[in-house]
């Protein structure tokens, strides 16, 4: 590596190899840092990509990228202690040509850095970076144990765990309450009993939210012949249950177990997730010959409904690249934030930044779950003395809360969604 | 199924040396103890004498044990290149 390079990327994830696509473009002499065996190796996820992005910039990228299947029913579900109640959604075609497809980030990843090097550009694995090397604020390598490497221009693509930037005082120290824990399994399964049991065809795929009391929040994502299942740890939260028995938690829910009782997990991950949204993204998200791409600098989204988290790496990345293209090196690729609230990346963080404050609510996930559960069961009872509605909702709110208090809750929910 | 028949399924390339470190003394005062709950590998655990332990070798690197830490008693780093956990679904 004694090669001098225009551009060192740190972090071969969806941002940084992005980066280095959308650079290659440009003419610069690029290497991506790695510090896996190989592309994608420490990479997790939950499992769905949203393919705008992709459609706009990779020419035929549907021919060769490793799609599982097609998003076409989209579920939202509260799982309570023994039952289920599901608001599900199920679409026989493209939605608007902006699609979501089910994925395994790992080999999602694998296939971007092919593409990146057909670039020319090196992607260099089993690489840690320890250091950003500065002289007068001004980025001009990176450290790597024992050597340096130098170049004009640093991209910072280290993911949701941001300890070079932490390192460097460019971030402050990333607060417990700003984070989850993703917990997942991948479970083995034939194609035929997917798409029986989730009632998919081929290629069409299920995503599917849960929430629950005892758990919190989690996902299902059916996979060509595989079923990812995974949990959204919340650690502050007062839980019933450790992070390391969620998944067993998850899996043999009378509801889970029927689906893939008899699947074979055969890979345990887990990540952290910044869940802080709009409150946590960089105000700055470059300096002097630096830039900072993806979740590092806050780029990631949720919804309440969807969770957006590749789609804007890459994005990220391609405005990225057009600011370090347009801006000496040694000087502010000020650009870059213009960029981002040009394209209306910033303005859509904005604008869902209440959302965070919801979902790291509690009741969300413990109290409202339970009430509702409580309902469905008391309206579907027929005995002797049936209940009415609003006799089930009181019996259901009971002395958690006022059913009023419950009204003016809910509003509020929904206005911040 | 436990968390080490679980930490089974996943493959990991064991470095000699632990890359997180945890700086017991620090950990004395603490009673909060959430190293131990929000760790998806079970590595954390209180032995006999009360005393909190980690083991490295299923670590998933998450990096939240750095995060909760109230104490700031965790030394975290990533596993030197190419070592640590191997994700191949990720």
């Amino acid at each position: 590596m004694s090669e001098k390079y225009d551009v060192i990327v740190v972090g071969g994830g969806p941002a940084g190899l992005s980066t280095a696509y959308f650079l290659a473009d440009k003419g610069y002499n690029i290497i991506v840092l790695e510090r896996g065996s190989e592309p994608g190796s420490k990479n997790v996820f939950g499992g769905r990509i949203y393919s705008y992005p992709l459609d706009k910039y990779f020419p035929e990228w549907r021919k060769d990228a490793p799609i599982e299947r097609w998003v076409r029913r989209e579920v939202l579900s509260i799982l309570c202690k023994d039952s289920i109640v599901n608001l599900e959604y199920e679409i026989n075609r493209r939605l608007n040509g902006y699609d979501s497809f089910t994925a395994f980030l790992s080999r999602f990843l694998k296939w971007l850095a092919l593409k990146v090097e057909e670039k020319n550009v090196v992607v260099a694995t089993n690489v840690r970076v320890d250091e950003i090397l500065f002289r007068d604020d001004v980025a001009y390598g990176v450290r790597i144990g024992e050597d340096k490497l130098e170049a004009e221009y640093i991209v910072i693509a280290e993911g949701a765990n941001t300890l070079l930037l932490e390192k460097h005082g460019l971030r402050a120290k990333t607060s417990p309450r700003d984070i989850a824990v993703g917990i997942k399994e991948v479970i083995k399964l034939s194609r035929e009993k997917i798409n029986e049991r989730f009632s998919l065809r081929d290629e069409e795929g299920l995503a599917q939210f849960l929430i629950c009391p005892v758990f919190g929040a989690g996902f299902i994502y059916t996979m060509k012949e595989y079923v990812s299942i995974g949990v959204i740890y919340r650690p502050l939260f007062n839980n019933q249950v450790e992070a390391r028995d969620v998944i067993e938690e998850l899996r043999i829910h009378p509801h889970i177990s029927k689906l893939l009782g008899d699947g074979i997990p055969i890979e345990y991950s887990a990540h952290i997730v910044r869940e802080a949204g709009y409150r946590d993204l960089m105000h700055k998200p470059y300096g002097r010959s630096y830039i900072v791409v993806g979740d590092a600098a806050g780029l990631i989204l949720n919804t309440g409904f969807t969770v957006r988290g590749v789609d804007l790496a890459i994005e990220s990345g391609r405005l990225a690249a057009e600011a370090i293209e347009k801006t000496p090196p040694g000087e502010e690729p000020t650009l870059y934030m213009k960029l981002l609230q040009e394209k209306g990346i910033i303005t859509t963080l904005k604008k869902f930044r209440k959302v965070s404050t919801i979902l790291s609510d509690q009741r969300i996930y413990r109290e409202y779950p339970e009430i509702i559960c409580q309902i469905l069961e008391k309206i579907y009872t027929v005995d002797e003395l049936p209940e009415t509605l609003n006799e089930s909702l009181k019996k259901a709110v009971g002395g958690k809360t006022s059913i009023i208090r419950l009204i003016l809750q809910l509003l509020n929910m929904v206005r911040s969604l | 199924m436990s968390v080490e028949e679980r930490l089974a399924l996943t493959k990991f390339e064991v470095y000699g040396e632990p890359h997180i470190i945890l700086q017991k003394e620090k950990c004395k005062g603490c009673d909060f103890r959430i190293c131990i709950s929000s760790c998806p590998a079970g590595l954390f655990a209180i032995d006999e004498s009360g005393e909190i332990t980690f083991t490295y070798e299923g670590c998933l690197e998450c990096g939240a044990c750095r995060i909760v830490c109230p104490e700031n008693a965790i030394k975290w780093n990533y596993p030197p290149g190419g070592f640590g956990v191997q994700y191949k679904f990720g």
